[in-house]
């Protein structure tokens, strides 16, 4: 179920008066429960039992931490489980196919069998956010959530279920106990996002999709200046994809009184490496930092060792997103990119001798170079492209001026917000407004009938 | 851990407080309310003499809306129909309700013909679209074709493309080659509701080659979509593409054939053809149905008898509701284009035969 299907409009129009309807009773938390199970379910109902599974497995090691006096193999008992569904479901497909091209390249004359499984939708989502909760008691960082039900709807709640925010259960679970009052305020707020959401991803992702796609799928058959032009529209359609996403399910759940985390802060303004992951994914990027880096030693154990646990914090991001050689290269060019730019990015030159735009330009630059990796069906697809930008002809790119004016708006737009003029431009009621309903009757008139999934479903 | 979990509003919201929101949502609905209606006063409608929907916006349901709002306004009776009312093979001037209007001697029937559509389709497209033709004379033209086979009648369980899909009844009855997701049908039984929705697509099959404004560019990178609309419409003569061979069946070396029949009381599209007739009769019309004239010289002997027994049956069903109608006997061979296509001389012969014709005498005099 898609956020922006008449399907979702009509489970949603459903769902939200009765959640209103029961709260302060007991019925709310298993109606949001029995809600997130059908929004899942939808996609297949098989899928409820891995997340059932995942579920059990957190909130049965949660409770034998707390009735024993052996912790560790409880965490180690959920991280098991976890990973390991995540291993099968995701990399085990990858894992063969990879061994058997090692052993066709070596001239092992054998192949394992590649399973065929299909990967169900937002798997490293659920299991992350559901393996967060165990860590943070294991931490002390959080309580035992007693009540089953709670816990189950805290890690289906159908908002961020497939696609994130990666949410902590110090934060989403504590406002599931306390139920915070709905306000009118947290109505319209939700509506606001949930419009900026949907303009991200109907009007923007959707048509640089429909550039993008063609594209990269024959390399071959376009010249230099539409790859580029492909690639830079693509930086831009996974941003508006996946925080268009965000931004609804942040406001679906702020109409639901819940407060769910920002996920990006306008990441092509970032004037460094460092302070692109800060703005971007931030509730994966806090998480991997959180529980991969910080474990592995952080900054603590000087200046080899940091690089070497930035590097690989980075290469396992990589690979999180796909079980695919392209995500890994993706992972790694951040974190060659993060290595070498780390010292650059604290000296007084940098910061103040170079001017912000060029700053930002660079980094958009290395940000766009890394996506074809990430976008490119195969390594050899990405290497074809990386070659055609610099050596093909630069034939007529036939990029829409639409989309170069679209593009041009929101970049404008992005640059205010997080400049002086800010408070001059959006303090206005009747800017604010003209932009709310300019931007829903462009969806309205200009978008099609389309229901393209996000890119971060396939995570 | 990291610093605090970051719960601000947005990066880069539109923030709109309550208020403002009482003033947006109004506004947005108000526009997409409006913008059929005042379309319509922007965009001419230049009704020609035996006017039809132009072929290449037989989708255009909006269109298709206007035309009706027009006919009844002008107090024409409605000839409503597939391909055959709208007269596939002929120009806009041979077709049934111009050899009607020719011996009317006045401009008093519209063709309200959709080349392509089929009774499941048409059922919707009186309902959704054809609310101004409410209490108006319907001359309505039943073919027997589409229970010639399964694949016709849709009531075959092997899934095929098939004309108007957003037309036929998404959930009930079952329509067994129709398997578009639960999704898709919910979204086009909402959409088909809603005028705006009609509108745009109209806008798009009119100008943008059936896509939408943002899907366009991509083929015209360089245009400036506002220009592209340009408020002219295609001819209603232009015709049908491609070209059909306008030529007796025989001359065109059509075989004749021997029809898979649906047994009428199992038929998919005889249900609904009943179910618009219902529907139109709740809505006040006066109703006239024309059945064939089928192109029985095209039929094996077993088929034209099989045929014969479900036109029977049909008659059975008109008369036991008092529903006047009239079933000729077939038009001469060399009148027909196929199985239920007449050319121009088989559409007049039909006109006169229907002036001649007590019932339809009767009910054309009770227009009003």
């Amino acid at each position: 179920m898609l956020f922006h299907t008449w399907v979702f409009a009509v489970f949603f129009l459903v769902v939200y008066p009765v959640y209103l309807a029961t709260r302060g009773t007991r019925l709310q938390i298993p109606w949001l429960l029995f809600a997130s199970y059908v929004f899942y379910g939808w996609w297949n109902p098989l899928y409820l039992l891995l997340i059932v599974t995942s579920t059990s497995a957190d909130y049965l090691a949660v409770l034998g931490m707390s009735r024993g006096h052996r912790r560790k193999p409880w965490v180690a008992f959920s991280v098991l489980v976890n990973l390991g569904m995540l291993a099968f479901f995701k990399y085990a497909g990858f894992v063969t196919q990879s061994l058997n091209d090692f052993f066709q390249a070596v001239g092992i004359p054998y192949a394992v069998p590649v399973p065929d499984i299909l990967l169900p939708v937002g798997i490293s989502f659920f299991v992350f956010q559901s393996m967060t909760y165990t860590i943070d008691c294991y931490r002390g960082a959080m309580d035992r959530e007693p009540c089953f039900l709670r816990y189950a709807t805290y890690v289906s709640l159908f908002p961020q279920l497939v696609a994130g925010p990666i949410e902590r259960s110090t934060n989403l679970l504590r406002q599931l106990r306390e139920r915070p009052p709905i306000t009118r305020h947290d109505v319209a707020d939700g509506l606001s996002l949930f419009l900026v959401g949907l303009f991200k991803k109907r009007a923007l992702a959707d048509y640089l999709a429909m550039y993008v796609d063609p594209v990269y799928a024959r390399p071959d058959q376009f010249g230099g200046l539409a790859l580029l032009l492909a690639t830079v529209a693509f930086a831009w359609q996974i941003y508006f994809d996946f925080s268009g996403y965000t931004d609804m399910a942040r406001g679906l759940g702020r109409m639901m009184g819940l407060r769910l985390m920002l996920n990006f802060r306008n990441p092509y303004l970032a004037t460094g490496l460092g302070d692109f992951w800060r703005r971007w994914h931030i509730s994966l990027s806090t998480w991997f930092k959180d529980y991969v880096y910080l474990p592995l030693g952080g900054n603590r154990k000087g200046e080899v060792r940091t690089h070497v646990n930035m590097a690989a914090t980075m290469v396992i991001s990589g690979l999180w997103h796909g079980a695919k050689w392209t995500f890994v290269i993706w992972g790694a060019l951040h974190a060659l990119g993060r290595v070498a730019t780390r010292r650059l990015e604290s000296t007084q030159f940098y910061a103040e001798r170079i001017p912000t735009t060029v700053k930002r330009l660079l980094v958009f630059a290395f940000v766009a170079f890394a996506w074809v990796f990430f976008r490119a069906r195969t390594v050899g697809d990405a290497w074809l492209i990386v070659r055609r930008i610099f050596g093909a002809a630069w034939a007529d790119p036939r990029f829409p001026l639409l989309a170069i004016g679209l593009l041009a708006a929101v970049w404008a737009y992005q640059w205010v917000y997080e400049s002086k003029l800010r408070d001059a431009l959006l303090a206005s009621s009747p800017v604010r407004t003209g932009l709310a309903v300019s931007m829903a009757l462009y969806i309205a008139f200009c978008c099609g009938g389309g229901d393209k999934a996000f890119i971060y479903f396939q995570f | 851990m990291s610093d605090k979990i970051d719960l601000r509003f947005g990066s880069n919201d539109v923030r709109l407080t309550p208020r403002e929101w009482a003033i947006a949502l109004p506004a947005i609905v108000a526009v997409l309310s409006l913008m059929p209606v005042v379309w319509a006063f922007i965009e001419p409608l230049r009704l020609e003499p035996d006017h039809r929907l132009p072929f290449s916006l037989g989708n255009d349901y909006w269109m298709y809306g206007r035309l009706c709002r027009a006919a009844a306004a002008q107090g024409k009776t409605l000839v409503v129909g597939d391909s055959v009312v709208w007269g596939h093979y002929v120009p806009k001037e041979e077709t049934l309700s111009a050899h009607l209007n020719r011996l009317a001697g006045e401009e008093r029937f519209a063709n309200l013909g959709v080349d392509g559509i089929h009774p499941a389709a048409m059922l919707g497209l009186v309902e959704h679209h054809g609310e101004a033709i409410r209490r108006r004379n319907v001359v309505l033209h039943c073919n027997l074709l589409w229970t010639s086979s399964p694949r016709h009648d849709l009531s075959t369980e092997k899934e095929f493309p098939f004309n108007h899909p957003t037309l036929v009844p998404q959930f009930a009855p079952r329509i067994p080659c129709y398997r578009e997701p639960f999704g898709e049908r919910l979204g086009i039984a909402i959409e088909r509701r809603l005028p705006f929705h009609a509108w745009k697509k109209h806008v798009q099959i009119a100008w943008f080659g059936g896509s939408d404004v943002a899907s366009w560019t991509l083929g015209h990178p360089y245009e400036c979509p506002v220009a592209a609309v340009t408020l002219e419409l295609p001819s209603p003569n232009e015709p049908p593409s491609p070209r059909p061979d306008a030529r007796p069946w025989a001359e065109q070396g059509l075989a004749r054939q021997s029809f898979a029949w649906v047994e009428l009381d199992q038929s998919l599209q005889w249900r609904l053809f009943r179910q618009a007739v219902q529907l139109l009769r709740s809505r006040g019309n006066r109703i006239f149905v024309v059945l064939g004239p089928f192109n029985e010289h095209m039929l094996t002997e077993e088929s034209r008898a099989a045929y014969a027994a479900r036109r029977l049956a049909v008659e059975d069903w008109l008369s036991y509701h008092n529903i006047p109608y009239f079933c000729p006997d077939p038009l001469p061979s060399a009148l027909y284009a196929d199985a239920s296509h007449p050319l121009a001389e088989g559409y007049e012969l039909l006109a006169r035969q229907l002036f001649a014709n007590d019932a339809f005498i009767t009910f054309d005099r009770s227009r009003k």
